[in-house]
């Protein structure tokens, strides 16, 4: 019945009841094909319910016992969607293949809804247990009330409640009308650890059929009737204005229907992304590129190091500066936006990691009440901090309104290179007292506020971890110790539990071939989650560093997705090799002097290590792991580095020339 | 403006569209066909491969006009289902994480193994080396194509 829905009804319904359309989108797209499959989970209602039950915020029952979490936070990789949704149904008892999972909108019934600092798990783990255990409670005492039995002589399993006697059994579809009329108790006996059967499993993706079908919807994605595509033209120059634009070249590219000045910005609207890009081209512009004209980070970070104490000028210190550049997110898929905006109504697709900043911002843009901003969460192409930012959302909106239909802004990759907040750079200068085993004293400059920063996966952790690591490496070259035993008398208990197993399992201290060097780190991000890497690198005669291996050790406390954990450490790796040994963002006369993937070169599939991950069995806890693997993996790197050449690098990327000569 | 008939996943599309459109673009905005993703205009990270012809081609830089009476494969023409040998080893492996790379890796993937139909880990990484992942999926990406090989 939903396939004889068409988007422009759809539309006309959700603008009258500032409904979600991202659910129609979903519809339109998947429903055809996933009603028939049995691998894939369907992820709309087959049928129109008699009764659906929504016995909390996080969670809906349907007369088939069917179970859909509302996902509150942004999925962008690290798998939240699923650990979410594992959590509800491992309590309620469901079998996982018949769990859906639908995206909630701005919602501040949810509290915050910001997805960062990786503390969705941690802060949901016993909100999403209580969720499920609370509904299983409920349903056993409807199905014990028409039995006459005691709830507590049933138990459940697999979506029924199960008589007392071991045969009689109720299906939760059949229990929700009653058990949707008993109180909500308070608090729900939830699961012994022993007992789970989904939490602590390895259950992949739930998205993951979606994706490999193409099915999945991302910001890009939306698509809406009538809509136009925009892009915009910004001041290369960070605050930089604009003076004067000549748009009759840009009108006259077929496709191209609008140019609209926004701000400082201009946009161009046409029936198409390829009209857009091709009008935004043809577009005349006179800027006024202000005081951050002649900015340089080169001789920037040059000034930085020169303010510093010159290393040997105290002779009863050993001393070191680290200097970190600036980074981009360069997330696969650019910054992006779709925006209907109507009456005092605006209704917003966005690929973000802060859809409520996002409802906020929009409201304030736009002079309406907050209540009349939707916004809708889209999958995210890779987020790292980027998608904390709310520009590229506002700018949509404005687009909007000034051209009076649903738009999609689309940035393209130099856009989005060029106009991020960016990682800050850090200089870091080190210290410990000549001969002492200490921690060391660590002093930070970072950038000045002309350059727009925020926040990149793992954040001021990334910079810290490689100076100080390092320098633990270079505190132990200076007494001619090894690194291990070094580090197992400055970190302790969780700490020096995943170095010591890290070191075990990559073979700490046994012999590699000649030009190959084994490296040790170790950092807790945010003071939370414990990781150790050991890297393994070959580094030949001109100066080619190959990282061959990286063994990792996680203690993140108790575990929902193992599988998901290897993954997290694994991606991290890879980001923290891109900024290790590739890419960097530098800035001359003002402007961010790198355009694509060929200047900010990604790590790629011939370059990755071989990476094994070890898990910590734990029952503390748990405390996050989407950004914990990043940081000790350039410090690794470059430890394993000087053991391969005897060549300290106290910078990123560490390249070839840094080590020849 | 011209009229181009494109052969694309076993059916016949007529467009109107400016000979100079790239076929990526041809497949999102004008035939809503967005299982093939924009990543960086330029042919430099491969999210928006497609086969032609059987070969994997960046659609961000084919023209239409060039496209136009060959036989084009989208993500969307290996399965409705995720039943192709490939898809299903992507499930299996638990190869995404943000996914927005995933369709032109595994359109690259299926390119690789219609021409070579057992790859050593040096064919998939002359194969697949110019196809971007920024979550760093590569060791699962390479542990789906052998496990699809032993499938196709």
């Amino acid at each position: 019945m939903e396939k004889e829905i068409t988007r422009r009804d759809v539309l006309k319904l959700a603008a009258a009841t500032g409904g979600s359309l991202l659910f129609a989108i979903f519809l339109d797209g998947c429903a055809s094909s996933l009603e028939e499959t049995a691998t894939l989970p369907a992820i709309t209602p087959t049928v129109q319910t008699p009764f659906e039950w929504e016995p909390n915020l996080y969670v809906r029952l349907d007369h088939q016992g069917s179970l859909t979490v509302m996902a509150f936070r942004s999925e962008m990789g690290q798998g939240i969607r699923t650990a979410l949704a594992m959590l509800v149904a491992d309590e309620l008892d469901v079998e996982w293949n018949s769990v859906k999972i639908e995206q909630a909108p701005a919602d501040s019934r949810y509290g915050n809804q910001l997805t960062g600092g990786s503390q969705s798990v941690s802060s949901y783990y016993d909100t999403m247990r209580q969720a499920g255990a609370a509904i299983r409670q409920m349903l056993v005492s409807a199905a014990a009330n028409a039995w006459s039995v005691d709830p507590a002589q049933c138990r459940t399993e697999a979506g029924f409640v199960i008589h007392p006697d071991g045969t009689q059994k109720s299906a939760y579809g059949n229990l929700i009308e009653a058990a949707s009329k008993l109180e909500v108790p308070r608090k729900a006996q939830w699961k012994e650890r022993s007992q789970f059967q989904i939490i602590g499993t390895s259950r992949g993706h739930w998205d993951a059929p979606f994706i490999a079908t193409g099915k999945a919807i991302y910001g890009l994605d939306v698509r809406l009737p009538g809509m136009l595509f925009a892009t915009m033209m910004r001041c290369p120059v960070f605050g930089g204005k604009l003076v004067s634009y000549d748009d009759s070249a840009a009108l006259a590219v077929p496709g191209v229907r609008q140019v609209v000045q926004i701000g400082h910005k201009i946009a161009v609207a046409a029936e198409n992304s390829w009209a857009a890009i091709r009008g935004r081209n043809a577009l005349t512009v006179q800027w006024d590129e202000g005081r951050n004209s002649s900015l340089d980070s080169e001789a920037m970070l040059a000034n930085e190091v020169n303010d510093l104490p010159a290393i040997g000028s105290r002779p009863n210190l050993l001393q070191a500066v680290y200097v970190m550049p600036y980074e981009a997110h360069a997330t696969m898929e650019p910054m992006n936006c779709t925006v209907y905006a109507h009456d005092d109504f605006c209704e917003v697709w966005a690929p973000t990691q802060t859809p409520q900043e996002v409802q906020a911002s929009v409201a304030s843009v736009m002079g309406i009440s907050q209540k009349n901003v939707t916004v809708n969460v889209t999958l995210i192409g890779g987020g790292f901090g980027r998608r904390l930012q709310v520009d590229y959302a506002v700018e949509a909106a404005q687009v909007a309104q000034a051209v009076g239909a649903p738009v999609q802004v689309l940035w393209t990759r130099d856009d989005d290179l060029q106009h991020d907040f960016y990682q800050d750079y850090a200089v870091h200068y080190v210290n410990v007292p000549l001969g002492e085993v200490v921690r060391p004293r660590i002093s930070t400059r970072r950038g000045p506020g002309s350059v727009p920063t925020g926040a990149w996966r793992s954040v001021d952790n990334f910079p810290e971890a490689y100076a100080r690591e390092c320098f633990i490496d270079e505190m132990a070259a200076s007494l001619n110790r090894d690194p291990l035993d070094v580090r197992l008398e400055l970190y302790s208990d969780r700490a020096a539990n995943v170095i010591k197993l890290a070191a075990e399992k990559a073979g700490w201290g046994t012999d590699l071939p000649s030009g190959w060097g084994r490296g040790l780190a170790y950092h807790a991000t945010f003071g939370v989650t414990h990781v150790a890497h050991v890297a393994e690198v070959s580094v030949k005669e001109d100066g080619t560093i190959r990282v061959e291996r990286v063994v990792c050790a996680v203690d993140c406390g108790r575990v929902v997705n193992p599988d998901n954990v290897a993954a997290q450490m694994e991606g991290g790796i890879a980001f923290g090799l891109t900024a290790a040994l590739k890419a960097q963002v530098t800035i001359k006369n003002g402007r961010v002097e790198q355009a694509n993937f060929d200047d900010y070169p990604l790590l790629r599939i011939d370059e990755m290590p071989k990476v094994e991950v070890y898990i910590v069995e734990s029952d503390e806890r748990p405390s996050g792991i989407g950004e914990m693997g990043v940081p000790p993996i350039a410090p690794a790197v470059a430890n394993a580095v000087f053991a391969a050449t005897g060549k300290r690098v106290r910078h990123i990327p560490i390249r070839p020339q840094d080590l020849t000569g | 403006m011209s009229v181009f008939e494109l052969q694309i996943n076993a059916q016949t599309y007529t467009v109107d569209a400016d000979e100079s459109m790239p076929l990526l673009w041809v497949l999102r905005d004008l035939l809503g066909l967005t299982g093939t993703k924009f990543g960086c205009g330029k042919g430099l990270c491969g999210s928006c491969a497609v086969l032609v012809n059987d070969e994997a081609e960046r659609s961000c830089t084919m023209p239409v006009s060039e496209a136009a009476g060959k036989s084009i494969t989208t993500i969307e023409g290996l399965s409705e289902d995720a039943s192709h040998p490939v898809q299903v080893a992507w499930v299996e492996e638990r190869v995404s994480q943000c996914g927005y790379c995933q369709p032109g890796q595994i359109m690259n993937a299926v390119a690789l193994l219609k021409k070579n139909p057992n790859p050593s880990d040096d064919d998939i990484s002359k194969a697949m080396g110019d196809t971007l992942c920024r979550c760093g999926t590569y060791q699962r990406i390479r542990a789906a194509i052998h496990r699809a090989a032993q499938e196709v």
